[in-house]
Order: structure tokens, then C-alpha cells, then sequence
């Protein structure tokens, strides 16, 4: 805790040296925290958005990458080794383990929290039971 | 702050580390900046990677140990191995020993399907029915039926057999995104426990620069619990087989 002003802020680890290791200090973008579960039927990808608002956020896809994008609705700082680095947005891509079905797709943002809902592509070829 | 007499007779601990949500972390890290506690010590381990954290030119160790009064602290802010978690509950149950502590409480975080991210549940599970009472008194639910492994499972394994009781505290959270909304409900309850006042203001202030600031620590809390979850499936038949 900061002893100086009496201000709530964590004394959490890891490290400095790691603080960074995936956000781009130059374009101000911060790396989110996701997460994909696997269904039987469809996979559930989720982010962590904090200080964005829904009309903020962008998501793409392709074959089987989802992007996400988003404008931070305040920047937010960080002091690390006595330099203050800003960010003010969030992107990331994930690749997904199968093709996404782009038709039946959703997404919804709720807490901060964006959740995306992707159901698997199940067209192929039939297999005969003898 | 006021401390109830109660609390002022008996020793007692409060355990917080990184697990689900960061919900022992966040919780137990606010306490002991609203009760202004003071550290005392610090618990080292060789399995440990050697870490220090150096805040205005003070250097902190990764595990440390605050008091105030009769309530204590151990906080951890480094996630363990199953391994690791087995020591650490020992030193803890030394601890309690060496300090005459009567009582521990060990707060944490669970996934739950049903979870509503605005009003959270909290869970109890004791170790010892003596501490039953303190459910029914503070109308806290308690945890009736569900899996605990890793870091958890170590301690209350550890603590099923001491003479010191303990209660875990598990409040709903999102597993795998730091979640300190989740740690408020854990905050108001301990607070009810201890019959301490605590107001939860500066922490709902910070709770989505908080989310941003730990995403290092929940990472690194993820990758330790899927460890353990790794180390505890081998041997059994994969799933699919099941």
C-alpha cells in the first residue's frame, strides 16, 4: 500500500521486469486477460475488458481468428521503475483449434466482460452405419 | 477501528493467497491497508523462485506477515505448487503454535455456473464443528457439496488434522479474470466475523483499474492451477475414457 497518501493500491508481484511482457508500451495497447472453454458443441471465448463501454469495442474474424479491439474510456497509467506508461486501448487475437461458423456466432458485454459464443461447424461428410 | 471483545481474547489468523480471482488476495490485501496493520515478518521458502518487490525503496518479500492487536496476517503474493502449498500450511500451523492463534480463516474464490457478477454468494466450510456456530451467527452458507484441489485442498488437508480450527471462505467469482468485485462480499463478511468496521469504498473505486493492474498475477495464478490440475489427473483415465 502506498504509506504516502494512504491510497488503496496493491503490493502484488510478479516481478517488474514481467509487468510488460505483452502489452505494446509504444501504441499504448494492453494485452487482456481471455479465456476459451471448450463445449461439446461450441466453444466460449471470453476477455476482460475493464474501462471500456460496448460501443467501444470491435470484433473480427476470419477462418478461425477472432480479433478484439477496444478504446479504453480513460487512460489508464502505470509508474514501473520510476517512468509512468499510459495505454489507451486493448487488442489481442486468438486463434481458435477449429474453423468458426460465422454465421451463428454472438457476442455479448456485460461487467466488463465480453463473451463470445461460437458454435462449432459440424458440416462434413457422412459417415455410413452398417 | 473498533475491535469487538471477542476478537480482542483470542488470537486470529487470516490466510490470503492467489487463487481463483484473486479473491484471497484482493480481500486480504484491502483489510490490511483499511486496519493499517503493521508487518511483522516475512515467510521464506527454498522451492520459491527468489522474488522482491521495492516499493518507495523498501523492499518486500513475497510472503509476509502483518499484526494488529490480536488479529494477524499471512499473505502471499506468489501462487504456489501443490508441493509448496503442503509446506507453507505447515509453517502456518507453526505459526499458530509459536502465537497462540485459536483460529484461522482462509478466504478464496469458486467458479459457479449460476454466478450473477452483481451479487455474489459466499460459501463457508469449516474444519472443525466448533466453528460451525459462526456460520449460523453470520448467516453465511455453507459449502455442501463440490471439488477443492490444489493450494486449497493442501491447507485444509493440513489444518483437517491440527488443533487449530479453520474456516475458508469461498466467494463466486469469475475463475480465471481477477474478480475483486467478488472479493467485496468476502471483505463485508469477514468484516461481519470479526466485528470489525470496514467500508469497502476505496476498493469499489479501483475495481477496474485493479482488473487491468493483476492480469500478470492472475496469468500466473492460471498456469500454477492447471499445474496442480495437470499433476492430479496423471495416472487416472483420460477423460474420454471416463
Amino acid at each position: 500500500m502506498n504509506k504516502k497518501n494512504n491510497e488503496f493500491k496493491l503490493n502484488i508481484l510478479p516481478p517488474i521486469i514481467n509487468s510488460f511482457l505483452n502489452d505494446d508500451v509504444d501504441k499504448q495497447i494492453l494485452s487482456p486477460l481471455s479465456c476459451l472453454r471448450e463445449f461439446g458443441s461450441n466453444w466460449i471465448l471470453e476477455f476482460d475488458l475493464p474501462l471500456v463501454n460496448k460501443k467501444d469495442i470491435q470484433v473480427t474474424f476470419n477462418e478461425n481468428t477472432i480479433s478484439v479491439e477496444a478504446k479504453l474510456r480513460e487512460v489508464y497509467s502505470e509508474e514501473k521503475l520510476g517512468t509512468k506508461t499510459k495505454f489507451e486501448y486493448f487488442k489481442k487475437i486468438i486463434t481458435l483449434p477449429g474453423k468458426i461458423n460465422s454465421k451463428s456466432t454472438t457476442a455479448k458485454f456485460n461487467e466488463g466482460r465480453l463473451t463470445i459464443e461460437i458454435p462449432k461447424l459440424t458440416a462434413g461428410q457422412k459417415i455410413k452405419i452398417k | 477501528m473498533s475491535i469487538s471483545k471477542n476478537l480482542a481474547e483470542e488470537n486470529v489468523l487470516l490466510v490470503g493467497f492467489p487463487s481463483n480471482g484473486l479473491v484471497g488476495t484482493f480481500t486480504i490485501s484491502y483489510l490490511v491497508h483499511y486496519l493499517e496493520m503493521k508487518q511483522i515478518g516475512e515467510i521464506d521458502h527454498p522451492d520459491l523462485p527468489p522474488t522482491l518487490f521495492v516499493e518507495d525503496g523498501e523492499i518486500l518479500p513475497p510472503i509476509r506477515i502483518y499484526k494488529k492487536n490480536n488479529l494477524f496476517v499471512i499473505l502471499s503474493d506468489l501462487p504456489f505448487d501443490p508441493f509448496v502449498a503442503y509446506d507453507f500450511a505447515d509453517s502456518i500451523l507453526d505459526y499458530c503454535k509459536q502465537n497462540k492463534i485459536k483460529k484461522i480463516i482462509i478466504i478464496s474464490g469458486m467458479e459457479s455456473m449460476n454466478r450473477n457478477p452483481k451479487s455474489p454468494k459466499i460459501f463457508g466450510l469449516v474444519t472443525h464443528q466448533s466453528l460451525e456456530e459462526l456460520l449460523y451467527k453470520n448467516g453465511i452458507s455453507k459449502f455442501l457439496a463440490g471439488s477443492i484441489y490444489g493450494t486449497d485442498a493442501a491447507m485444509i488437508t493440513a489444518f483437517r488434522k491440527s488443533k487449530t480450527p479453520a474456516l475458508i471462505l469461498y466467494a463466486e467469482c469469475h475463475p480465471f479474470f481477477p474478480d475483486p468485485e467478488a472479493s467485496i462480499i468476502a471483505i463485508t463478511t469477514l468484516a461481519k466475523v470479526l466485528d470489525v468496521k470496514v467500508n469497502t469504498t476505496d476498493i469499489q473505486k479501483k475495481i477496474e483499474w485493479l482488473r487491468i493492474q493483476h492480469r500478470n498475477l492472475m496469468e500466473e495464478t492460471i498456469r500454477s492451477l492447471q499445474l496442480q490440475n495437470q499433476e492430479k489427473s496423471q495416472g487416472r483415465v483420460p477423460q474420454i475414457y471416463r
